[in-house]
């Protein structure tokens, strides 16, 4: 089955936000941003702003009614600026026009008089000055401080890995209309309907059952819409509640880009001690994670990065500290793989900057340690169902790895103008939000009297076919056809208290609770088809569409047996809440199990370096992953391809640049590089382990949206060891992106 | 003056000739295929064909469609005949996540079939560097264009 949407999509029917029918007298808003990074915010002066024509009204931190406070995890985020401004972009006024041209040209002409303090955008000058978002957390495994004296081989080093901007394709928007009771209807492009709720009721000082959030799909998340669709949200239904019009709000993409949080940079420090055959004995990491001006999702992210700092590596003596530093840099956020594709990097780069001192490939040393069953994370979880090894092991066999290591040895030997590297990656990544409690969903699945069906659940549709996943659930469930299922848009109104679709969870959790739901169902169902048939229920089942007895056709079909169901008076719709079982964690002692289940696999990454040029190439990019029993494999394999080419572009090219004063110049697309057509690989494979189980998710299937984008990690080093074959002379160094410019200083200069 | 789009001839008042063509397709028209994406002409999720050419909407006005022939992605295809087989193969090859990228992809891989119909991957490549997908990692989009080529060369 294809995903759900496509038809839609492909004849341009289905509608993103800014596509909703705009209701009657819709007003426009536009934000006013602070121009600098810190400092005291001494005035507004909204005068000549008022003055343009179609201005309706212009809103500060002083009209809002309840609390000026959108954070979530912790409350240090106001929604407008209020005393002090923090980071450049943060809104500071909101225009409400007739339409958004007047509204843009308004905000030109606020006025605003700040009083400028020294910003900071260094997460470990943060660090030094004592500037912290939350304490920091250390985990440890084995004693270290002894360890170091057993190891052959000890490394130390640093690493850089820069931001990335989501360029979700579709921008951040909202819609807000009010409605009755002093109620707020909202249309949010966001991750997390239900946060949007809180917040907007938190705002708004109205109880959370008087605002509705709609969101039918997005044009692309990536972990951009999770946190951060909420203040756009908020701003349009504050927007609304002031002026009682409906008022949309849509970022172009140059304010998007602007004004919207990135993924972590983080840099780090690591020391790696291994004995003489290449046995991981101890690692120790510290990450300086650049928070932004506030927490957003920041400690649930450097959480992340403490549990996935070992990868898929078992080692016994670790100490892990994150820190959460505050800076003046927008309030960073999720983005796909969530804090661990950060920690790869390091543990990565210490095996690679090890290796090269041992003189051993990286791949051997990588291959020497890795989890078997069992194995405890550094955390005090253990791996289980791991396929850690195997996973690795059949990589190398598929990709003639030894044979195409001596390939490349040879064709560098012989080749000056082109360099070969090719570099392996194994991964593993927990399933399940690290926030405990987030782990839950709720799904209501009515059947109408004609047998069609609609299922609700809180999974966000954004691409990753968590619909298409939900509907083949609950036909497989209930025995039925899929063209005879809907997926209703996601809506606080019918399932509540939703936890953010992410964590590559939303099909585990709320395909569970659509199962569950539909399990309710079925069991009524067979029921009244065994007292309509006059036999016991033991014998009845439903496949197909089709009402058997002991597997045996019956008079009875799907239709005939729900007409016989409601006018036998029997309950149509049923609603199910699912948590996951099993996770728990102790902050005190930095132990538990946080983890539902483990995802593993393996990537090999071949480029090939233009040495007068810098231009690289991905010549073959070859994945074996474990999917678990995939629920779609054709929407598994364009999650895992789609990831990869993310994790790539990360690595290797999308590079945000900021000035002096910390205004992001790489603001537009012309500026900034993602991944096109050209990057694609030409030889581009993912398999799909066919015979793992997992007992721990729905049908044995497991998460797939965030695991792969650690594979594109395996570009950065197979590019490191082609620029190391032509300049065998130079160190390697760990600091990405590893763009065109860097590649070209590394090859030239001395 | 007029235009025609979609094969529907529309009058066009000459004060509606500044405005942004993509505003005008989606807020007048109610065309709402065609996204706004980046506002300056680098993404390609709101390429339309003008005289079978492919252009970013976000670009032009509506004067660039005087006597001119529009297509957007709601004329594709026809009551006949529900999915364009370019549409289909997008469908089959899972070359659609988001869906945003969608209609522009499309649009810019049917000007290029019109045009080769027996393309090389690199030339399929080629033929749309200006549309960025940020979901799919492309080879999805290139195998359904190679796929779609066929039913061109009818």
């Amino acid at each position: 089955m294809s995903n759900y949407d496509s038809i839609d999509h492909v004849i341009g029917a289905s509608l993103f936000l800014d596509d909703l029918p705009e209701p009657v007298n819709c007003l426009h808003a536009a934000i006013c941003p602070s121009p600098v990074a810190h400092g005291k915010l001494k005035k507004i002066n909204i005068d000549k702003a008022l003055g343009i024509k179609g201005v309706i009204t212009i809103l500060t931190a002083d009209s809002i009614p309840g609390e000026n406070q959108i954070g979530t995890i912790i409350q240090d985020e106001p929604l407008l600026a209020d005393k002090e401004v923090d980071f450049i972009g943060q809104p500071v006024a909101l225009v409400v026009a007739g339409t958004a041209r007047q509204a843009d040209k308004a905000v030109k002409l606020i006025e605003l008089e700040i009083e400028e303090l020294p910003p900071v955008f260094d997460p470990r000058q943060a660090a030094a000055n004592g500037d912290f978002i939350a304490p920091s957390r250390t985990l440890a495994l084995g004693d270290i401080d002894k360890a170091w004296e057993k190891c052959a081989t000890v490394v130390e080093g640093r690493t850089e890995t820069g931001g990335q901007e989501h360029l979700y394709l579709e921008p951040q928007g909202s819609m807000a209309m009010p409605d009755e009771r002093g109620g707020i209807m909202l249309y949010s492009s966001t991750q997390s309907p239900t946060a949007v709720q809180r917040v907007t009721s938190r705002v708004l000082g109205i109880a959370m059952h008087l605002v509705q959030v709609e969101v039918k799909r997005l044009g692309g998340g990536f972990g951009g819409k999770e946190d951060q669709a909420t203040v756009y949200a908020v701003l349009a239904a504050l927007a609304a509640l002031h002026t009682s019009t409906s008022t949309k709000l849509i970022l172009n993409r140059q304010q998007d880009m602007q004004y919207t949080g990135k993924r972590h940079p983080y840099s780090s420090d690591f020391k790696i001690g291994l004995d003489e055959n290449g046995k991981i004995l101890a690692y120790e990491v510290t990450y300086f994670q650049n928070a932004g001006a506030a927490a957003d999702l920041s400690t649930a992210v450097l959480e992340r990065s403490l549990y996935h700092a070992t990868n898929a590596y078992y080692i016994p003596n670790v100490r892990i500290t994150g820190h959460c530093c505050k800076t003046n840099n927008v309030p960073n956020t999720a983005f796909r793989g969530f804090g661990a594709p950060q920690a790869l990097f390091v543990i990565e780069s210490a095996i690679a900057k090890a290796a090269g001192m041992m003189k051993l490939p990286a791949w051997r040393i990588q291959e020497k340690n890795l989890l078997k069953e069992y194995d405890t994370f550094p955390y005090g979880a253990r791996a289980r169902q791991c396929h850690a090894k195997r996973a690795f092991s059949e990589i190398l066999h598929s990709q003639k790895w030894e044979v195409t290591q001596k390939d490349i040895f040879n064709f560098n030997k012989n080749n000056s103008l082109i360099k070969k590297g090719a570099a392996l990656m194994p991964i593993c990544f927990g399933i399940s939000f690290t926030t405990g409690f987030l782990n839950q969903a709720g799904a209501l699945i009515h059947i109408y009297s004609d047998g069609s069906i609609s299922v609700s659940t809180g999974a966000v549709e954004m691409g990753q076919g968590v619909n298409t996943k939900i509907i083949a659930i609950v036909a497989h469930t209930l025995g039925v056809n899929t063209d005879i299922i809907t997926v209703q848009p996601t809506a606080t109104r019918t399932v509540a208290n939703t936890s953010p679709t992410a964590a590559s969870a939303a099909a585990d959790l709320n395909g569970m609770a659509a199962k569950l739901a539909a399990d309710t169902l079925r069991l009524r169902l067979m029921d009244t088809a065994a007292s309509r048939l006059g036999e016991h229920v033991s014998g009845i089942s439903i496949n197909n569409g089709k009402i058997l007895l002991k597997g045996q056709p019956t008079e009875l079909d799907w239709h005939a047996l729900i007409s016989d169901a409601y006018l036998s008076r029997i309950n149509l719709s049923a609603q199910a809440h699912y948590a996951t079982p099993d996770i728990y964690f102790d902050k005190n002692i930095e132990k538990g199990q946080p983890f539902a289940y483990y995802v593993y696999g393996t990537a090999s990454i071949q480029v090939s370096v233009d040495i007068l040029r810098g231009i690289v190439t991905i010549d073959a990019v070859n994945i074996l992953h474990d999917a678990g029993r995939s629920l779609n494999q054709d929407i598994d394999r364009g999650q895992a391809l789609g990831a990869i080419m993310q994790g790539i572009g990360w690595l290797t090219m999308e590079e945000l640049v900021y000035n002096k004063e910390g205004r992001l110049l790489t603001d537009s697309l012309t500026t900034y590089k993602v991944p096109d057509i050209h990057s694609m690989p030409s030889e581009f494979n993912v398999s799909f382990m066919e015979d793992t189980d997992n007992p721990h998710a729905v049908l044995q299937s497991k998460g797939i949206g965030e695991p792969p984008f650690l594979y594109g990690t395996a570009a950065y080093f197979a590019i490191m060891n082609a620029l190391i074959a032509a300049r065998p002379d130079k160190p390697m160094f760990f600091n990405a992106p590893l763009t065109h410019e860097k590649i070209l200083h590394f090859l030239t200069c001395e | 003056m007029k235009t025609i789009i979609n094969g529907v001839k529309i009058s066009l008042r000459a004060e509606w000739f500044d405005k942004d063509l993509l505003d005008f397709l989606r807020e007048d028209l109610d065309l709402t295929g065609a996204k706004r994406g980046c506002g300056i002409g680098v993404c390609g999720t709101c390429v339309i064909l003008i005289n079978e050419l492919p252009v970013q909407a976000c670009k032009k006005t509506v004067a660039d469609i005087v006597d001119m022939t529009v297509l957007t992605i709601e004329g594709m295809s026809n009551k006949d005949d529900p999915l364009h087989p370019l549409q289909q193969a997008f469908i089959d090859a899972g070359a659609i996540q988001c869906g945003f990228c969608t209609p522009g992809m499309v649009l810019t891989a049917h000007a290029f079939l019109l045009k080769n119909n027996c393309p090389s991957r690199e030339e399929i490549r080629k033929a749309i560097k200006g549309n960025l997908c940020r979901c799919t990692g492309y080879q999805q989009i290139v195998d359904a264009i190679e796929e779609a080529a066929r039913h061109y060369r009818k």
